[in-house]
């Protein structure tokens, strides 16, 4: 073998698009957040027209910062610096492409069938079942072009950075398949295969590990490559990256319940919830110290360095999310702040604080080294730098101050402790328009900001050549194939092995009856201290496993799946698995008829659940306002469930009978003409447009399917039975006063509305 | 002042590794970063005994307690029931009829209309009452409501206080029998 040098020129182009796109889409995502955050204030803005009202453009947002923004950043991020971690150009142009171009082809998808009300009804699980699939296909020719890159590389040691980013692949190509789940009815329309409870579990396991692993697992690892490069000092701890990336990647798995902390969900994943959240912090912060402390040597250079300015606040406001975070999951403090403000600011703290500003720096730091060309102005990224933080703590302080403002007045109570004080809800939101308002200002701070950004790239890119990075590398390079694990070595080794017995004595003490949970207790505590004793005794054969783990791609992939996996294998599977009978707390819901289906049908596609929820909580004051509080078996024919998760109008879930038909009829088509000072968006075309009941022959047999109990209508019997309670809501509607032909969407969402909290108390043989 | 401090101080070894320039410092994990480690660790381990191993407690047993001791409240209060003569004189102060409109127009205009001449819900100022006129029967359809008519029981919500303000507000607007004043 000839010890030949040669030139490897990496593939920048790609680098280039997907910041550009980024770049793009981050304009889009936060224009959208400013007109979804100014309608809060002003219902006009939502313009009477059925794709601009909020409950179709928040997901839009939502989806537009993390899939679009942020996923562009993170693709751009992963190819530029995997590619120099490893000495390796990608390796297929031709996969590049596509992953670029695929991406970028979903993003239009879902922008146009979001606005046209096509969703799934899951929080950053809209898009329709075929864009899903398109969304999968593309994350594996991502994997497939991230981990053939790795088999070609010159390095033959995998850098921290891409831990982060093997971690991301399969963890996020894990919870998307799962939560993605779903029966279609037709090419635009399909039911998840979990309902209730269990569908609640799935997607907060999905939507928490969302944030996990695509907004901050990747982040991290762009952190560990671009932090050090532009500081030009040396990561502050290898030992430190260790720990807390195994011990982040297998908590965070598991604190997804602790967005469901005093609902219907059984105590024990509540308790789950909260500790390992309570335990999530200090592996966050693990990221948080390696990033600052990183800097150390050269805070000097932030006075006058945008990049390191960027990076030093994004790393900071991580850390306070994150420090948050576990501070939410304490039962007390989430029950004043779930369905609140709070929460939005929180979720912005990270969004705007970690990742805009990653992004940014990240954008900064690249533009002249991809374009060869110094950054057209150095004071305008400052300007942006002032103009992002002022906006995003103007942004997060008027957040915390609505969400515990509303939050205190919803729980407060007069007369001793037995009635509410302000039972109006809508005292409770005009008491928080004007932090609303201040949000939209700081949002725009910040969007000034990026537009800033916008303009020095353009300046900056204007008339510049993209140039390529190259590097030279020896081809007989050591790859250290000679040391990699094999899958002997992968598992019977001390680390692995305690981890293993460990895992599994707890959830012998989890889950085991009297004894098996007793010596599971005593058999956690035995494995730790052993592991202990081992470790300062074998420092270094410890220590030297790893070092060969870091050369063996494959184990070191497999060893990372076994981590993330566990804690929703054992979250999920048990709910899964337990007989419904048993899952119902004495009480069972009764299913829908077919229009009460349609019904709530629209409600999902209008994107209701964006701001009520249906979902009353273990707590005085839920109780006092909506009623008795919610049981499981109240929502087991709910695919998918519609829990929610923010409270921007009032709990629905026992909505059903309060108030007439008509007061419904008048409320969609103008809800301040019976609930004066709402913000709610007008919906005339409900009583315009007519119900599809054509597609609920396919609806019924998918439900069916699913463990509905439905009889086997006819397609006669089914337009039989709409009929019938059309008509009797429409007399009801015109002995109060309202006409309106019987086959309008309105008649099946009142159908709807007016079943909600309907149950029935199944016999105890049932039961059993 | 010293115009390059790139270098790492000796006592700093870095890794032997390098990747494409980056390098790595070992160094110790700081003691309060492992004790927040350590003791969010400890704090999980007694919340789950706590919580689910000897539990005083369950959301649900807490909530049925609450719930009855607002109950016992409740009725503790309405021991001195209000009967028809006194809602009539609360009807002529302006004190409860004030409060009582104020109540009105945030809660039940919205259905009876703030000249309480009707709409999606009855006319409340003319003679027709469907469920009792009497300030006692008035009070008792305000308080537990009228639900397969889609009026909501207003007892829970607004509380004794608030409900019969908002009938000494309604019965304002009536005269009383014998003309009391």
């Amino acid at each position: 073998m000839s010890d030949r040098k040669i030139t490897l020129e990496y593939n920048d182009k790609v680098v280039r698009q997907f910041m550009l796109a980024s770049v793009l889409w981050g304009v889009v995502g936060m224009l959208v957040g400013m007109l979804v955050a100014s309608q809060l204030n002003y219902w006009r803005l939502n313009f009477n027209l059925p794709w601009l009202t909020f409950g179709r453009l928040r997901p839009l947002h939502t989806n537009a910062v993390i899939f679009a923004f942020v996923g562009n950043m993170m693709f751009a991020g992963v190819y530029y610096s995997t590619q120099r971690l490893v000495k390796a150009r990608l390796a297929s142009d031709f996969l590049s492409a596509l992953h670029f171009w695929g991406w970028q082809l979903i993003i239009v998808a879902a922008a146009i069938t979001l606005p046209l009300g096509f969703s799934r009804g899951k929080e950053y699980a809209e898009l329709i079942w075929p864009i899903d699939i398109a969304v999968a296909l593309i994350w594996v020719v991502f994997a497939v072009n991230f981990f053939w890159t790795l088999a070609r590389r010159h390095e033959r040691s995998l850098y921290v950075a891409i831990w982060f980013y093997i971690a991301t692949i399969i963890t996020v190509a894990m919870l998307y398949i799962v939560n993605h789940l779903s029966i279609p009815t037709s090419l635009l329309h399909s039911y998840p295969v979990f309902g209730g409870v269990q569908d609640a579990l799935v997607q907060w396991w999905y939507g928490h590990n969302a944030v996990a692993f695509f907004l901050t697992t990747p982040i991290l690892g762009i952190m560990y490559y671009f932090l050090p490069k532009a500081a030009e000092r040396p990561v502050y701890s290898y030992r430190l990256s260790v720990i807390h990336f195994w011990s982040l990647v297998f908590v965070y798995i598991w604190a997804g319940p602790h967005h469901l902390l005093n609902t219907a969900l059984p105590g024990w994943l509540q308790a789950l919830g909260v500790t390992f959240s309570v335990m999530l912090w200090a592996p966050s912060w693990g990221g948080m110290l390696n990033g600052l402390l990183t800097l150390r040597g050269a805070w000097h250079r932030l006075r006058t360095d945008p990049v390191l300015k960027f990076f030093a606040a994004a790393v900071t406001f991580y850390g306070m999310a994150t420090f948050e975070g576990p501070l939410l999951s304490i039962k007390p403090v989430n029950a004043l702040a779930h369905y609140t403000d709070w929460i939005i600011g929180h979720v912005h703290a990270g969004a705007l604080g970690w990742n805009g500003f990653m992004a940014a720096g990240m954008f900064y730091w690249l533009t002249p080294r991809l374009w060869n060309r110094p950054l057209f102005s150095q004071g305008l990224a400052n300007l942006h730098f002032w103009l992002g933080t002022v906006g995003i703590l103007l942004y997060v302080a008027a957040m915390w101050t609505s969400g515990i403002t509303q939050g205190l007045m919803l729980n407060a109570t007069t007369e001793h402790g037995t009635v509410l004080a302000y039972p109006n809800f809508i005292d409770t939101l005009n008491a928080i328009r004007p932090m609303m308002l201040f949000r939209v200002v700081g949002g725009g701070l910040y969007l000034v900001g990026w537009m800033l950004l916008v303009y020095n790239l353009y300046r900056t890119l204007r008339g510049a050549r993209p140039v390529n990075g190259t590097v030279e590398v020896f081809l007989s390079e050591k790859t250290g194939a000679d040391e990699r694990l094999g899958v002997g070595g992968m598992l019977l080794n001390p680390p692995v092995v305690f981890s293993v017995l460990g895992t599994l004595s707890a959830c012998a003490w989890l889950f085991g009856g009297d004894f098996l949970k007793l010596a599971g207790l005593f058999g956690t505590a035995f494995f730790v201290i052993l592991a202990w004793v081992h470790f300062e005794a074998r420092k270094h054969q410890w220590g030297a496993w790893y070092d060969r783990l870091l050369v063996s791609v494959m184990p070191f992939t497999v060893l990372t799946f076994v981590a993330v996996a566990a804690g929703g294998l054992i979250q999920i599977i048990p709910t899964t698995l337990v007989n419904r009978a048993e899952n119902i707390e004495d009480r069972r819901q009764i299913p829908y008829t077919p229009l009460e289906l349609a019904g709530r049908d629209l409600y999902v596609s209008e994107g209701c659940y964006n701001c009520h929820s249906q979902m009353i909580r273990t707590l005085v004051p839920d109780v006092l306002r909506y009623g008795d509080y919610s049981r499981l078996g109240e929502s087991i024919y709910d695919y998918p469930h519609q829990w929610g998760s923010k409270r921007t109008g009032p709990d629905l879930a026992r909505v059903g009978g309060k108030y007439p038909a008509v007061w419904h009829y008048r409320h969609m088509e103008d809800p301040r003409s019976v609930s004066a000072g709402s913000n709610m968006p007008n919906y005339p075309w409900l009583l315009a447009q007519k119900t599809d009941v054509a597609a609920l022959s396919a609806k019924l047999s998918v439900q069916r399917m699913l463990g509905v109990p439905y009889p086997r209508w006819t397609d006669a019997e089914i337009v039989e039975n709409v009929g019938r309670q059309e008509q009797a809501i429409v007399a009801d509607l015109r002995a109060s006063g309202a006409s309106v032909p019987p086959d309008r969407e309105i008649v099946a969402l009142i159908a709807y509305l007016q079943t909600l909290g309907r149950s029935e108390t199944p016999p105890k043989a049932a039961a059993r | 002042m010293k115009p390059n401090n790139s270098t790492p101080p000796p006592e700093d070894p870095v890794r032997h590794h390098v990747y494409d320039g980056i390098q790595e410092y070992d160094k110790r994990l700081p003691n309060w970063w492992l004790l927040t480690f350590y003791g969010a660790i400890v704090f999980s381990i007694i919340y789950w005994l706590v919580t689910q191993h000897f539990p005083s407690s369950t959301d649900e047993s807490r909530l049925h307690a609450e719930m009855a001791a607002i109950e016992t409240a409740k009725l503790a209060s309405s021991s001195a029931t209000l009967d028809d003569a006194t809602l009539w004189k609360m009807s002529r102060n302006p004190a409860f009829v004030d409060a009582g409109k104020i109540t009105y127009n945030a809660t039940c205009a919205s259905c009876h209309n703030a000249a309480l001449t009707g709409g999606i819900g009855p006319n409340l100022l003319d003679e027709v009452w469907i469920h009792g006129g009497r300030p006692t029967e008035v009070l008792a359809t305000v308080t537990d409501g009228v639900l397969v008519k889609g009026m909501p029981g207003w007892g829970p919500v607004l509380g004794s206080q608030k409900v019969s303000e908002v009938v000494a507000f309604i019965m304002s607007r009536h005269d009383a029998p014998g003309g009391a004043k």
